[in-house]
């Protein structure tokens, strides 16, 4: 428990009583929690869990769907991202998002991908866009691979490169934190390894909350594991104790493939 | 929620299945040596056998369960059952393991039969009683997956510690005991205190299994 | 069903009735395509004797002179049409992109339904309202009329092809983009208009191919003329197909051979707008869904 309350006061991100309704349905049913700095927390739970729609609370995403609404405050900082006079566009800057399928703009190069978060906002300089280019290509272990040519249309490399590629995309912006959503469930084992070694490294410098529905995937790479049923929070703590000794059944029952 | 079978469920069972027949096997071997020896007769043949079986099917528990941990990646419950048994497995090959040496204590001095006093069999007659039921307790522990006999099981090792020096300090103390004696009934009391020792050690699985605590007992 | 009872081969019956199917499909497309060449080649042969250095480049003259040509009716079919761009694009492309990105807005359905209707109104009565709210308050015909009747053709085609071609871009582009702290303006005019850029593009050159050849909206906006105009507003202006219409219904044989070299020259022109959108552009569209 006290490893809990140390962590508890460094929390980066944090969520009060977060309600989200997507139309008539009510996704989220009142989350409280706190996501520590610089460490990896996973998401996780069966479908419909309301999982998905909680990181897209966490970067102002959610409420660009038709008819999708949001209460409770999500507090970065100190600050409720909700306030009335918080600018969303400015949020964003600050908290990154990798989406499931990897979505590079067909339209530019791997370089331009990389730096298109940059490029967008105004950045000319071309010295900082070939230096944070090539340091978010090297976070996301994909700058060996395409370093020989970054002027390929992104659209042109493999679905693992690609979504790394996305990866340092959303890096490039230098975010503090960075949202992934089941990034690796569209990608082959291989692919996966490589953004689940990548994910490792970035904790150094971001906190990473990610989304997964691979119970193996949320023990490797995470520190602290939150598990979802039904829009509510059921259990959360540090990872090894959740997959050891977990105190909610239905995390038991979940973890161990009884259901969902 | 459905109760649907899982791949590692048949695994699981398996498993149990062994650990528990081990249990079974163990107990038989100790009664059977504690009791030659108490009353004088060679079993060390029936309890040899035992005592391999025992051996052979530790390796077994061990292959087993590292199939089901490289194949389904268990975790919770799951993961604490298959590490436990393991554990457990090593700990019923040492019941069989000491009942195998007690046997052959009755043996160690060319078939004589050993001439105690009447009060030394009787003393390790009644440890021997405490420590048979510690074993049985310890395995339907293990079945059951109840934890609240720890605090008995911890009363009655104690006990048998206390059995175990009190039992050193009288022999110090009594004059005429023969050497045959002497060494074989230290060396039985000790095993027993042994015995005692593994199935606390079992207990403590016990509550790992059911609590996630891990306790040392002993 | 065991296996020994599943029959090999094709029955005999089906075999029949597949080529049966096979020989009426050709049969409808033949039919289908068959008046197309057929009026190709009619305008083709009639027209072909009227085409020379002269009737490209002169102006109409009396149905007595020779060298005449259809030069001036050129002009003003490209001056109109490309005002009209000038004006539908804009607008059209602007619709378009409110169909797109806010169309869950009541607005832009009932605004959406409101362009589909404009897309099918006859284009008389198009070029009536122009004559009535422009012609008869200027007191002129003019080229400006025409344009802004030609663009009431064009702006419904515009506004829905860049719907649709926007609609093609897939949502999860936007995302990423406003996940990157991209404000919504930016998002659309740099992510979504520029991956969904051939859509617009073929949509306004198809609307540009449709101005071209609309007649009834200039019988009374623009009206005819045989000079080059000097002023968009106060002249009214030739255009090839007011031309055709009023050569073709003269008794003079002269202007009906000319009319049907404007015709061809017309023809030529839309085959022309129509390769490049297949040839150019389709050839872009086909790498972008390659990948």
């Amino acid at each position: 428990m006290s490893k809990n309350s140390q962590d508890l006061s460094l929390a980066k991100l944090e969520t009060r009583d977060l309600k989200a309704i997507y139309g008539k349905v009510q996704a989220l049913k009142g989350i409280n929690l706190r996501f520590p700095e610089n460490r990896v927390t996973a998401v996780m739970g069966p479908s419909g869990c309301g999982k998905s729609t909680l990181i897209r609370c966490l970067n102002r995403i959610h409420e660009l769907t038709p008819g999708a609404k949001v209460e409770g405050e999500v507090i970065l900082d100190g600050v409720n991202i909700y306030a009335p006079n918080v600018d969303p566009v400015a949020i964003r800057r600050r908290i990154g998002m990798v989406f499931q399928k990897p979505n590079p703009f067909p339209t530019m190069s791997i370089f331009d991908n990389a730096v298109a978060g940059l490029k967008l906002n105004g950045v000319r300089d071309k010295k900082k866009l070939n230096e944070l280019a090539e340091k978010s290509l090297r976070m996301a272990f994909l700058w060996d691979e395409v370093k020989g040519d970054l002027k390929k249309p992104g659209t042109a490399l493999s679905g693992g490169q690609q979504q790394r590629l996305c990866i340092a995309r959303a890096l490039a912006v230098q975010p503090e934190i960075l949202l992934m959503d089941e990034p690796c469930s569209a990608l082959d084992p291989i692919a996966t390894a490589k953004v689940e070694e990548s994910i490792f490294e970035l904790k150094k410098e971001f906190t990473v909350i990610i989304v997964t529905h691979n119970l193996q995937q949320a023990a490797r790479v995470s520190d602290y594991t939150a598990f979802m049923y039904l829009g509510k929070l059921e259990e959360f703590g540090e990872t090894a104790r959740v997959f050891e000794n977990p105190q909610s059944e239905l995390t038991e029952k979940y973890i161990t493939g009884k259901f969902g | 929620m459905s109760n649907m079978q899982r791949l590692l469920d048949a695994g699981l069972e398996e498993l149990t299945v062994l650990v528990y027949k081990m249990g079974g096997v163990a107990e038989k071997a100790l009664a059977i040596s504690l009791g030659g020896f108490i009353d004088g007769k060679d079993v060390s043949k029936d309890v040899h056998e035992l005592a391999e079986i025992l051996v052979n099917r530790t390796v077994e528990v061990e292959e087993k369960a590292f199939g089901l941990i490289a194949r389904y990646q268990p975790v919770a419950s799951d993961l604490r059952i298959i590490n436990s048994y393991m554990k457990v497995a090593y700990d019923f090959e040492r019941y069989g393991r000491y009942g195998w040496d007690i046997s052959f204590i009755g043996t160690r001095f060319n078939g004589k039969t050993i001439n105690c006093d009447k009060w030394i069999f009787d003393y390790i007659g009644k440890l021997a009683e405490k420590v048979l039921e510690m074993v049985r307790v310890s395995i339907s522990s293990l079945r059951k997956l109840n934890p609240e006999l720890v605090k008995t099981m911890t009363q009655a090792e104690d006990s048998v510690d206390k059995a175990y020096f009190e039992y050193l300090d009288k022999l110090v103390e009594q004059a005429g005991v023969t050497n045959e004696c002497t060494i074989s009934s230290v060396l039985v009391v000790r095993y027993l205190e042994r015995i005692a020792d593994h199935a606390m050690h079992i207990m403590e699985a016990v509550v790992y299994i059911a609590t996630g605590e891990k306790v040392t007992l002993r | 069903m065991e296996r020994t009872d599943l029959p090999l081969g094709i029955s005999l019956w089906r075999k029949i009735v597949n080529r049966l199917m096979f020989i009426l499909i050709i049969v409808a497309v033949l039919l289908a395509v068959v008046p197309l060449i057929l009026i190709l080649g009619d305008v083709a042969i009639k027209g072909a004797p009227a085409i020379n250095i002269d009737f490209l480049t002169h102006l109409p003259t009396g149905p007595t002179f020779s060298g005449g040509g259809i030069a001036s009716a050129v002009a003003g079919s490209f001056t109109m049409v490309g005002l009209a761009a000038l004006i539908s694009v804009p607008i059209g492309v602007g619709a378009g992109i409110f169909f797109s990105e806010w169309s869950s807005s009541k607005l832009s359905t009932i605004s959406g339904f409101m362009n589909d209707v404009l897309t099918g109104f006859p284009s008389m009565v198009i070029g009536l309202f122009v004559y009535i709210i422009i012609v008869l308050n200027t007191k002129h015909y003019s080229a400006f009329a025409g344009a802004v009747a030609l663009s009431f053709i064009m702006l419904p085609i515009v506004a829905r092809t860049t719907d649709e071609s926007l609609k093609l871009v897939p949502n999860t582009l936007r995302e990423a983009s406003m996940a990157l702290g991209v404000p919504r303006w930016k998002t659309i005019f740099r992510i979504v208009i520029s991956t969904g850029k051939t859509g617009l593009l073929t949509g306004v050159v198809l609307a540009i191919a449709r101005a071209t050849g609309e007649t009834a909206p200039l019988l009374f906006t623009a009206a005819t003329s045989t000079y080059y105009i000097t002023n968009l507003f106060t002249q009214p202006t030739g255009s090839m197909t007011v031309l055709i219409y009023n050569y073709a219904t003269s008794p003079y044989a002269t202007w009906v051979t000319q009319a049907w070299g404007a015709a061809l020259v017309l023809i030529l022109i839309m085959l022309g707008l129509n390769l490049f959108v297949k040839i150019v552009i389709g050839r872009n569209l086909t790498e972008a869904r390659m990948e």
